[in-house]
């Protein structure tokens, strides 16, 4: 992890229309180039939101943010050249097979040819899909389609990658193979924000997360130093119970 | 471009991998062209060659008026004419309640001494006319007036539809017309023969002497003939050709749904270029709709003895309008898709939309029977302007250059609709928000 700050974040406000609670309210942070960042909090918390605006989806109401340097609202083509976004949901065509869909997603991000074909190929691999290449998502298992999901935003070799819970829902053999991937990837040197409701997984996995409530910063740093701030707690999910509380949340 | 092309490629397999959708895609609108068509003109080309319409006739004057209305509506092979029903002389009780109660459509009531009274203010025409010549001065008879008049009731079912009204009052009119011109050249021979019994009248009877030639101007080629053929295909084409919005707004609302279109917003590619790849492949689905549907007016149809459909021989002109008129039909589609948030706001404002357009462009009803500040508004359905163009380039042998118009209006429509939904999709987010 280097000292340079790739994402930083300040006063940053969105307020949906037609709600006059803000989903976040004036959340300030930065995250370094090679960091493993995670975003957590309790549903509703706004860590989609605050993806969702670093990735160009929404407009802030107020605040601003920079990904290397560049602003996300004069720069946002520059930006998405080098992002790559992991949505919760798995957002690939049902009715195209996995090669097609990885066709697709890789030409709009502006790769082509042999080297695609080469980036699907061991995008696959990686993930031992190979014989699973020409299957219609629609006939994939939920952790077949979250692995494809997975690879569809890394075909373009990011500098940053946005990953919004992208082990929900799957089993654990998957589970490792996505995050031993990112920890890879991460070691190339790609900064990867991650939001989960695993809390264990975070820790293993981020150099740093910051807990979030209610649209606003309740906690950040290294997990290992977090627990070790709080003797009292044993691990971080106690940590984020203490944090945010133990109110349901919508 | 090559980003325009994979967008394009992608919408081309899900279309085709869709095979039931794609099917219908083509198959439904061409069933739906082929029985509007056989309806609407069976509906009217029927009644030439086979009775149809029910008439109840109520003949209390047993005289020649009866007589020569039976036989003109008879001979007009539209009406089929009851005077008794079960062997019962149809009454005129009888006729009101059966119309009331919408067994029959139209029942004609001849009251009891019509021909006399005819006879009688012929007879005092006549008399005056010929006693004028006899005697120009101080003659009594040219001071007579007579102000009978004749009331031949027609019930109508109110449910029938106002143009076969017209049409039935119209048909009746024209009957009553040529039986009092005979008449009248009847009674002339009687009182002339009175006069001079010399006089022998011509054997011929009363004919009529104004005849109609219908000829169609059409450029070069005047053998086109205008037709419910001629204005329904084209007409419930393009109809067809704009209810493209539910498909179209389908697969937009669904990528949206299940998120591709998400993970598209965040890629280096404008909503210009996915939106345009769409544009395009569905611009392809429509020609080749338009086209089986022309196939179908030119050869399906007419064997089902409906007259077939003059294309005229611009076929370029007819491929570029097909193609202004598709874009018109993607642009709509396209903004419909981007405002609308779910399935059922963009059917329903979709389809309800298009039959407005459609209705208001005069797809349903010829834009020349409207009233006057109807046909100011049609001039504002793009589907008017394409109807118009094709009817132009099919019937009136039009050049590129006399379409240019509605092929300009068209493309206006696109660019409009087009750029609507880029700046609404600049000022709102891509997902609910």
């Amino acid at each position: 992890m280097s000292e340079k700050v790739i994402i930083e974040i300040r006063d940053l406000v969105k307020i949906y229309k037609g709600s006059d609670e803000p989903a976040i309210k004036g959340i300030s942070l930065d995250i370094f180039q090679g960091e493993i960042f995670g975003l957590l909090g309790p549903n509703g918390a706004g860590k989609t939101t605050t993806i969702s605006i670093l990735c160009g989806l929404f407009h802030a109401t107020s605040g601003s943010a920079r990904i290397d340097g560049m602003d996300i609202h004069s720069h946002l083509n520059e930006i998405k050249r080098i992002i790559g976004v992991v949505p919760q949901d798995v957002a690939l065509y049902p009715t195209l097979t996995a090669w097609e869909n990885l066709t697709f997603f890789g030409n709009m991000y502006g790769i082509r040819g042999i080297k695609l074909k080469e980036k699907i190929a061991e995008g696959l691999s990686v993930f031992g899909l190979e014989k699973h290449a020409n299957k219609k998502i629609a006939n994939c298992s939920g952790g077949i389609k979250r692995r494809i999901n997975l690879i569809a935003g890394l075909l373009h070799e990011p500098k940053v990658i946005f990953l919004d819970e992208p082990t929900v829902g799957i089993d654990v053999q998957s589970r490792v193979v996505i995050l031993d991937y990112l920890k890879e990837l991460n070691h190339k040197g790609t900064t990867v924000i991650y939001t989960s409701h695993y809390m264990e997984e975070a820790e293993k996995l981020c150099s740093r997360v910051v807990i979030i409530d209610r649209g606003t910063v309740v906690s950040m740093g290294n997990p290992r130093e977090l627990v070790a701030e709080h003797p009292e707690f044993k691990d971080l999910e106690n940590i984020f119970l203490h944090l945010t509380g133990k109110d349901l949340r919508d | 471009m090559f980003k325009f092309f994979s967008a394009c490629r992608k919408e081309s397999l899900i279309l085709i991998r869709d095979l039931a959708g794609l099917v219908m895609l083509f198959i439904m609108p061409m069933i739906m062209v082929m029985i509007l068509a056989l309806v609407q003109e069976q509906g009217w080309s029927s009644l030439s060659k086979d009775p149809s319409i029910p008439v109840l006739l109520v003949d209390e004057d047993h005289d020649t008026l009866g007589a020569k209305i039976q036989d003109g509506l008879k001979s007009s092979n539209i009406f089929k004419i009851f005077t008794s029903i079960e062997g019962k002389p149809i009454t005129r009780e009888f006729a009101k309640e059966k119309i009331a109660k919408g067994s029959y459509n139209v029942a004609v009531i001849i009251p009891k001494g019509s021909t006399k009274i005819i006879r009688h203010k012929v007879q005092v025409m006549v008399t005056q006319i010929v006693s004028g010549i006899m005697m120009p001065v101080d003659n009594p008879f040219l001071d007579i007036q007579s102000n009978d008049s004749i009331n031949i009731i027609i019930y109508f079912d109110p449910g029938i539809k106002g143009t076969f009204k017209y049409a039935f009052m119209a048909t009746m009119k024209e009957y009553s017309m040529f039986i009092e011109s005979s008449m009248i050249f009847g009674s002339f021979n009687t009182e002339l023969k009175k006069m001079f019994p010399q006089y022998r009248p011509p054997k011929t009877e009363y004919k009529e002497s104004v005849f109609f030639t219908e000829i169609f101007p059409a450029g070069k080629d005047e053998k086109a003939v205008p037709s419910t053929t001629q204005h329904n295909i084209p007409a419930w084409a393009l109809f067809a050709m704009f209810f493209i919005v539910i498909p179209m707004t389908g697969s937009m609302i669904k990528e949206r749904d299940e998120g591709s279109m998400i993970r598209i917003y965040t890629m280096p590619v404008s909503y210009f270029i996915i939106f345009m790849a769409k544009v395009s492949v569905y611009a392809v689905v429509c020609i080749i709709q338009f086209i089986l549907m022309m196939l179908a007016g030119k050869f399906i149809l007419p064997l089902a003895g409906i007259p077939s459909l003059t294309i005229g021989s611009n076929y370029m002109g007819i491929l570029l309008m097909m193609i202004v008129s598709s874009l018109a039909a993607l642009g709509f589609s396209i903004a419909v898709g981007t405002i609308a948030r779910t399935h059922q706001q963009a059917a329903a404002f979709g389809v309800v939309s298009v039959v407005v357009l459609s209705a208001l462009g005069g797809l349903w009803v010829p834009v020349y029977l409207m009233p006057e500040f109807m046909r100011n508004l049609a001039t504002w359905s793009p589907l008017n302007w394409a109807h118009v163009g094709f009817i132009d380039l099919f019937l009136r042998d039009a050049t590129i250059v006399d379409v240019i118009p509605q092929m300009a209006k068209l493309l206006a429509f696109f660019i409009v609709m087009i750029s609507a939904a880029l700046f609404y999709r600049r000022i709102n987010s891509p997902i609910n928000s």
